[in-house]
């Protein structure tokens, strides 16, 4: 049927709303409308500003109104964020009062108090908008079933975001409990456009799957900052355009500045103050700031109250702040996605582009922003890769289901193996998991008088939670989100966030760092809170977060490459960029698409070895760890290794002479056991898999234990488990965690299968100018990680480049 | 096994890193908190911890017996961690228990953990006197050199830009604290308020354990 035609929104409630306002409906909406109401799961994958929140509401609100003075809980809906989730509900309202319609709708986040969330239980809304986390917890109440049992509807916003993480595992296995509970529900996806379309679309949907898309055809403006200032070869803090970037922001009415880490956040603030002439009103918004200083710099954004705001992905989803003019993003683009994400803050508004400005930090990330450009013009975005589900929330998953009531470990796992991220998982591993809930799952020994759950004796398949009490632990255990250790700063008596422990404990009584865009100056820690006072030093240090390190995407990786590859540079780069470039020819090469090369120099007596990979951060870590190894067994000497997104560095202090030999492969398989064990990266994974699993308890009232006591006793848990029960599952799960996300397993595999025959030798006499960047990393971890006194770089910097004769 | 001589009134003792004390001239080994039966006690909380650390610290203990042959083993407090830690020590334990009773003596000084906890062939002491020295769990107000347990120290080590925490060794010219002996386990700064409280804030020797080795700061 040709839906257009015959568009049966004109006959939907809100169709006066819409047309009071002067809107009209979106294509997608109308099929969504008809795909939803002929019993589709569908997903929507439509730009910011075409009405995506409104498409999700368009079936439940129509079915409300038909079914008059519904009772009872009928829609619900999923958002990744809390702050998005009070967004929506002041969207919903407008139309719903305006039309004064017969539909209640509240939101059910960790913020509101335990009596509202006890009236809702009590007298549940027709609409209830909710994070993972809450849905979670009221799937683990005795009740669950009740509630939800006449659930029509259930909305997931932002599908996009839950792909790829323990938190998407936690949601697809309530969605699944959800539809046991109500076998008519249906599933609304919501989601930014997406390169794999089939995958969200096999991940949410079950009942007549469809794939609802609108594409946007205004491309974004975005262009690179022309800088006059030289773009230095190495760092992040792009302190040589700071003066170019307040011009831009002077230029425009409202403009968000995106960082990638909170340091440069930190920085970045700190850097525009000092210059700040104009007065410019001008905030910092990251997600270690205290609620109330976030809320507020939200509140100022969306009232156009201030002139610019520089944010990390704190930021990056959701909420709709219709005056901002521009985005500048410093830094790396990392992906085509992400970029896109944050250049569409910028004008919410389907006709006129968003505007953004790029700022590479250092001279490999100019070729990465002009790649991210250049794919965005083609509309070739990232994939987001689907994983297999981790085990360690199905853990948490089957205490959640005993909390609520006696169940049939059968029924459990037909309906777990029901959610994509789990279609593959073995009923052993599922029994492994159903022990590690009853008494830690030890096969060697075990508690037999103490469980946690029971099978009761009538049916051994029957399993019952021993007592009430355990069900509070569960429910200050739930989610998937583990934060390192954390303090809280205090200046005075108000708080102004959260800091790594790590941080402070490398700080003595006096130093002065940066915090909230404030030069700080720290007094004492006491039962983690770490007091402080204003201080008017100028030097100072900037916290590191150690969380969240964003690889190079291999889309834009592989764009990378063949940019650089491209013969015509002139035209793509400003000169100094070319000269580099050009340099590098002569003195070397520059690898073609599918090369990868490999340049070796002596220098300060030793002998180094750069391998360019473009493989990203995690990956060339683990490539330069096992190296390391492959060196040593030939006997190198191998004194060190520095790797970043695009290359490594190894110095030895024998010369390499068997680097295709060592370089394979064979590599990966013979050493990555060896690297697991060696670096410290299980052993962490092990911490959270131990947390999410409800192991080890995050904090209970009455026993507060500070972050840093969690971690050691995990270590401790880690080391006695491995000695005595090696196949323990959660061990297996942490060693599967490392592989999925800590070390870019598949894309190493990828590239090492492949790389023997491509690699393109160069022995230099001395260090080649595409080389300078990394090895000026060397240099800055040799200093102190800590260290981001930009003179010392500087001065480092002219040292080697001097050495390398490109001055 | 390497260990680190520590002088201490007058005497020398050997540090070794299974965090054992040995006071050679008497043939005496001192450990403390042992905490055994941690895992079972937190079991019953249902915080299943694995139920190793029972047997790894009994066999951690003898194999040091079988080394050093010592006539004397004074634990300064808390061998167990509480009144169902027992429930995790076997038979087999026992037997082993009682063969190594034959030739050394065991001493057990009473901790906060385990003081109403009864063992067969463990000699029970509130506190126990060599000559001018004191073997007790928390340090009591005496002229006596006292050699006790109870704080499980550690040190923060800051080097390089890196912080390390690493269970120590701990004494001043009266007060010598040992770190605890058991696997799961945590610790206490040196300089946490507690150890200030007894041992002051200056002149500390401090004996951080690393794998094989005993440092000295």
């Amino acid at each position: 049927m040709n839906i257009n035609k015959s568009n049966p929104l004109l006959l939907h409630p809100l169709n006066k709303w819409m047309k009071k306002k002067k809107w009209s409906w979106f294509p997608h909406q109308i099929e969504t409308f008809h795909h939803v109401r002929t019993g589709s799961d569908v997903v929507v994958f439509a730009p910011t500003g075409a009405g995506k929140t409104l498409t999700g509401f368009i079936n439940p609100i129509d079915d409300l109104i038909k079914l008059k003075k519904f009772k009872g809980l009928h829609t619900l809906y999923i958002s990744p964020l809390k702050s998005l989730a009070n967004d929506i509900v002041r969207n919903l309202e407008k139309p719903i009062k305006e039309l004064d319609l017969n539909i209640s709708f509240q939101v059910r986040t960790g913020d509101i108090t335990p009596y509202k969330k006890q009236k809702q239980k009590q007298k549940p809304p027709n609409i209830l908008i909710t994070t993972p986390e809450s849905l979670a917890l009221l799937n683990s109440y005795e009740n669950a079933k009740e509630f939800f049992h006449n659930l029509k509807y259930i909305i997931i916003d932002e599908i996009h975001t839950f792909l790829d993480n323990k938190r998407a595992d936690l949601l697809s296995l309530n969605v699944e409990r959800l539809q046991t509970f109500s076998p008519n529900l249906q599933r609304i996806g919501l989601s930014a456009t997406l390169k794999n379309k089939q995958d969200a679309k096999k991940w949410l949907c079950r009942k007549k799957p469809k794939i609802i898309f609108y594409e946007n055809s205004v491309l974004p403006k975005i262009k690179i900052l022309e800088s006059k200032e030289r773009i230095p070869w190495s760092g992040h803090m792009a302190t040589y355009s700071i003066n170019e970037i307040y011009k831009e922001i002077m230029k425009s009415k409202l403009t968000i500045i995106f960082v990638n880490t909170r340091a440069q956040a930190e920085y970045m603030f700190k850097n525009l103050w000092l210059i700040n002439k104009k007065k410019l009103k001008i905030a910092v918004h990251h997600g270690s700031l205290e609620k109330n200083l976030r809320l507020k710099v939200e509140n100022n954004l969306s009232k156009g109250l201030v002139d610019c705001v520089v944010a990390t992905s704190s930021l990056e989803l959701g909420l709709d702040y219709g005056d901002v003019e521009k985005i500048i993003q410093v830094g790396a683009p990392k992906g085509i996605n992400r970029l896109l994400q944050r250049v569409g803050r910028s004008n919410h508004n389907l006709n006129t582009p968003s505007k953004a400005i790029l700022v590479p930090t250092n001279r490999f990330e100019f070729i990465e922003a002009k790649a991210a450009i250049e794919e965005i013009k083609k509309n070739n975005l990232d994939k987001i890769d689907l994983k297999e589900g981790s085990f360690d929330v199905v853990a948490q998953h089957i205490f959640a289901t005993a909390c609520a009531g006696q169940f049939d470990i059968n029924d459990l796992y037909k309906e777990i193996i029901k959610a994509y991220p789990y279609k593959k998982l073995k009923h052993n591993d599922f029994k492994q998991l159903i022990n590690l809930i009853q008494d830690g799952g030890y096969v060697l020994k075990n508690y037999d008088q103490f469980k946690r759950i029971f099978q009761l004796r009538e049916n051994k398949n029957i399993y019952k939670l021993v007592n009430k009490r355990e069900t509070r632990k569960y429910r200050m255990n739930v989610g998937t989100i583990i934060e390192n250790p954390m303090l809280k700063i205090k200046l005075g008596t108000k708080t102004l966030g959260n800091i790594e422990e790590v941080f402070i404990q490398n700080l003595s009584q006096g130093d002065s760092f940066i915090f909230a865009g404030q030069v700080l100056e720290f007094q004492s820690m006491k039962n983690n809170l770490v007091q402080v006072k204003r201080s008017k030093s100028l030097i100072s240090k900037i916290p590191s977060y150690s969380g969240g390190r964003m690889p190079l995407s291999t889309n834009l990786a592989n764009s990378v490459r063949a940019l650089l590859a491209k013969s015509n540079m002139r035209d793509l780069y400003p000169e100094q960029i070319t000269e580099w470039l050009k340099r590098q020819k002569n003195i070397s090469k520059i690898p073609k698409k599918d090369e990868y090369l490999v340049e070796q120099f002596p220098r300060k007596k030793n002998f180094y070895t750069v391998i360019y990979t473009f493989a990203g951060w995690h990956a060339n870590q683990t490539l330069g760890f096992l190296l390391l190894r492959g060196f040593k067994e030939f006997d190198y000497k191998p004194l060190g290794f520095v790797g970043n997104d695009y290359a490594i560095v190894l110095w030895s202090l024998k010369e390499v002479k068997e680097i295709k030999t060592i370089l394979n492969l064979g590599l990966l398989d013979k050493h990555l056991d060896n690297y697991l064990e060696e670096t410290s990266i299980v052993k962490r994974l092990f911490r959270d898999n131990a947390i999410i699993s409800c192991l080890i308890e995050r904090r209970l009232p009455g026993m507060e234990k500070t972050g840093k006591q969690v971690l050691f006793s995990s270590d401790l848990i880690y080391t006695v488990l491995k000695k005595n029960e090696p196949d323990h599952i959660l061990l297996k799960s942490s060693y599967e965690d490392a592989k999925k996300n800590m070390i870019d397993y598949d894309r190493l595999r990828e590239i090492l299968k492949k790389i023997d025959k491509k690699i393109i030798l160069k022995k230099l006499t001395c260090i080649s100018p595409l080389a300078v960047p990394i090895i000026l990393e060397i240099n800055r971890e040799n200093l102190s990680k800590k260290e981001t006194d930009e003179y010392i770089l500087e001065d480092l910097e002219n040292e080697i480049l001097k050495e390398a004769n490109v001055l | 096994m390497y260990y680190k001589s520590i002088n201490f009134g007058n005497e020398e003792f050997h540090a070794y890193p299974n965090k054992s004390l040995y006071w050679k001239r008497l043939n005496t080994l001192i450990v403390s908190d042992l905490h055994i039966g941690k895992s079972i006690s937190y079991a019953k909380n249902k915080q299943f911890l694995p139920p190793y650390d029972t047997k790894e610290i009994l066999n951690k203990i003898f194999v040091s017996l079988d080394k050093i042959k010592p006539s004397n083993l004074i634990i300064v407090g808390d061998l167990l961690h509480d009144v169902f830690s027992t429930l995790s020590i076997k038979d087999q334990h026992y037997k082993n228990l009682s063969h190594y009773m034959k030739n050394t003596d065991f001493i057990w000084i009473k901790g906060n953990h385990d003081k109403n906890i009864q063992i067969e062939g463990f000699k029970n002491f509130t506190n126990y006197k060599i000559g001018k020295f004191l073997f007790t769990h928390i340090p009591i107000k005496t002229s006596l050199f006292q050699i006790c347990g109870h704080y499980h120290p550690k040190v923060k080590i800051v080097h390089r830009g890196k912080t390390i925490f690493k269970t120590s060794f701990v004494h001043n010219k009266k007060i010598l604290i040992l770190p605890s002996f058991g696997i799961l386990t945590g610790g206490l700064d040196v300089h946490s308020k507690q150890i200030s409280d007894v041992l002051g804030k200056n002149n500390l020797s401090i004996y951080p354990v690393g794998q094989d080795k005993v440092y000295k700061l």
